[in-house]
């Protein structure tokens, strides 16, 4: 598979990253050089194999439905972020 | 040229478990400060870890069960990548492969069928308030359990939309999966809507109008854009498949400017949640805790309630359970027979007589089922009012002293409002009744002795004589007079029957 300037754009955009044409160039390299080492499983047929989801086989995880102690307050969370108003995470204007 | 339109609506439903979907936090943030009820989970702290409430998928296969779908012994979750400041992941933890709830369909008032395609659980996105230059972000309602409903272009008019979205309240709410509040956004519709020439095999081009809160609001934004839509086709125009909003205020729906040029969610299984795996004694387990459901109901009252009045009244399932226990009480009040002469006119006397009859039963759900729609559609009281019913007992109590004439129709309505009243409250039918001097005279004895003062006075004479000279319509000034001796307390069916004997 080849990764293209323009993927690389369209992932940025998907993420809201914003990347100079060096930055666009040099992650296009690495990219292609992941997706090329895991393109050698495209050799395997495993038309009749099952997806692998998780490793440990575990199934039927689930807890009570009861309200726990947090460890960390609002305080605590809204200190981590940039910027805050009335309690409330302040981002730049979205719609 | 006419043409036909054709509706799916997807819905999401918040579920009304303690706890979170994926963390130990508070799920009911009602009048709560914002941002109060969230842990690093919600957050998306790098290391945490979600647990899934096991509350959730037991609601799950309940919802699901109210819809006739098949629950299905395997799910797992996905996670579906979106950049948006209301999810501090990243991505929403969804179920995109395989959904807990499959196949099923719902049967509106109608009859109509709508297929649901599949249900699904995800945890809810948090909440963005916009003002002039920034946006905040309160996360409160972040993994808020949902299930997104997913029918199948079933509908074909405005007015279906409105039955559909409000079936799935009520399926929803009698299955006591929700508050049910669509005030507060726990009920959320998108309506795909699309408009095809008659008899046309391919559909149109489909556009969804999204996040309507009232069943209302789903109709009217359908109905304008079937409108919308067919008008571009007359036109020769194309419509643009978009996403649209609704202005609830100006009745229109306007494109939205699309984010990014096509969808790409980028889905991959959700590494932290193993799969859900359910034996079938669980689901079986879990079905068998539905309530009776509208459909139940609507064959139940069939022949005793008039459709109109039961969709009105299937709006409360509280109300429908109490008529349901009313319906099948087995203690008769008639059981000595001794007021059965009485018993003519006002009430359908034949079903009286045998107690505990499967029609006396029907009686007492009839005129309770009448005193609430007269409440409900008449005075316009509504919900507030259906906050904290009277229970099966009073209601039973009140009903019995109308049929035995102990109360008229008047007084009857008069003590089912008092029964509401936080006043009188719990006070029972017949002590209001007394206290209100409202219960009629019925002992014939006492009736007798009233009437016998009342034609020994001087000014019934005449109408006495008339009456005797064929003037029928006088009779009614007579009993009258003796409901006037009586303070309002004789029973007037009675009073007139113990007249005509008397002038006969």
């Amino acid at each position: 598979m080849d990764i293209k300037r323009e993927d690389i754009k369209h992932l940025a955009e998907l993420s809201e990253f914003s990347l100079s044409d060096a930055e666009i160039d040099s992650l296009q390299g690495d990219l292609q050089g992941i997706i090329g080492y895991i393109s050698q499983l495209d050799e395997l047929d495993t038309d009749n194999v099952e997806p692998t989801y998780q490793v440990f086989e575990m199934e039927n995880v689930w807890r009570e439905d009861e309200i726990l102690p947090q460890e960390a307050d609002r305080e605590a969370l809204l200190a981590l972020t940039k910027e805050t108003k009335d309690n409330q995470i302040k981002v730049p204007k979205v719609l | 040229m006419k043409y036909t339109p054709t509706i799916g609506i997807e819905c999401h439903v918040q579920l009304c478990t303690k706890t979170k979907l994926f963390s130990e936090v508070d799920n009911d943030a009602r009048g709560k400060e914002p941002n109060s009820c969230v842990s690093p989970v919600d957050y998306a702290m790098p290391g945490m870890l979600p647990r899934l409430n096991g509350e959730a998928i037991k609601f799950a296969i309940r919802a699901g069960r109210a819809m006739n779908c098949e629950i299905n012994a395997y799910s797992r979750f996905d996670r579906k990548h979106y950049f948006y400041p209301d999810s501090p992941k990243g991505y929403q933890i969804s179920q995109f492969y395989h959904p807990i709830i499959g196949a099923g369909y719902v049967e509106l008032p109608s009859s109509t069928k709508v297929r649901i395609e599949h249900a699904h659980l995800e945890g809810d996105a948090g909440k963005l308030t916009h003002f002039d230059t920034y946006s905040l972000v309160d996360l409160n309602r972040v993994d808020t359990p949902l299930i997104e409903i997913v029918s199948m272009p079933d509908i074909h008019s405005s007015k279906d939309v409105h039955d559909y979205c409000k079936e799935l309240w009520r399926l929803m709410c009698y299955a006591g999966v929700t508050y049910g509040d669509l005030y507060n956004g726990n009920m959320r519709f998108d309506v795909n809507v699309s408009v095809a020439p008659e008899g046309s095999s391919e559909s149109g081009t489909r556009a969804e109008v999204k996040n309507l809160n009232s069943f209302r609001s789903a109709e009217r934004a359908a109905e304008y854009e079937i409108k919308r839509q067919t008008k571009l086709l007359e036109k020769g125009e194309k419509v643009v498949q978009e996403t649209r909003g609704w202005n609830d205020a100006t009745g229109v729906t306007t494109g939205q400017r699309s984010k990014e040029e096509a969808k790409d969610y980028r889905y991959m299984p959700e590494p932290d949640i193993p799969p859900i795996h359910l034996s079938s004694e669980f689901i079986d387990e879990e079905s068998a805790k539905l309530p009776l459901m509208p459909a139940d109901y609507r064959k139940l009252f069939d022949g005793v309630i008039k459709s109109d009045i039961l969709e009105v009244l299937l709006d409360y399932p509280q109300l429908m359970n109490s008529l349901r226990e009313l319906s099948t009480r087995e203690d008769g009040f008639l059981g000595d027979g001794s007021l059965a002469p009485v018993v003519t006119g006002l009430a359908p006397s034949s079903s009286v007589v045998t107690s505990g009859s499967p029609s006396k039963a029907s009686s007492l759900v009839l005129l309770i089922s009448n005193l609430f729609a007269s409440v409900l559609l008449a005075e316009e009281k509504s919900a507030e009012y259906l906050n904290d019913l009277p229970t099966a007992a009073e209601l039973n109590e009140l009903a019995e002293m109308n049929i035995k004439k102990e109360l008229s129709s008047t007084a009857t309505k008069e003590v089912f409002l008092r029964l509401f009243d936080p006043q009188m409250k719990g006070r029972g039918a017949k002590q209001i009744a007394k206290e209100l001097g409202l219960i009629q005279e019925n002992d014939l004895g006492a009736l007798e002795k009233i009437v016998d003062a009342v034609l020994a006075k001087p000014e019934t004479q005449k109408a006495q004589a008339d009456f005797k000279a064929g003037e029928e319509k006088v009779i009614g000034f007579l009993v009258g007079q003796v409901m006037k001796e009586s303070k309002g307390k004789a029973n007037p069916s009675a009073v007139q029957d113990i007249l005509r004997k008397k002038l006969a």
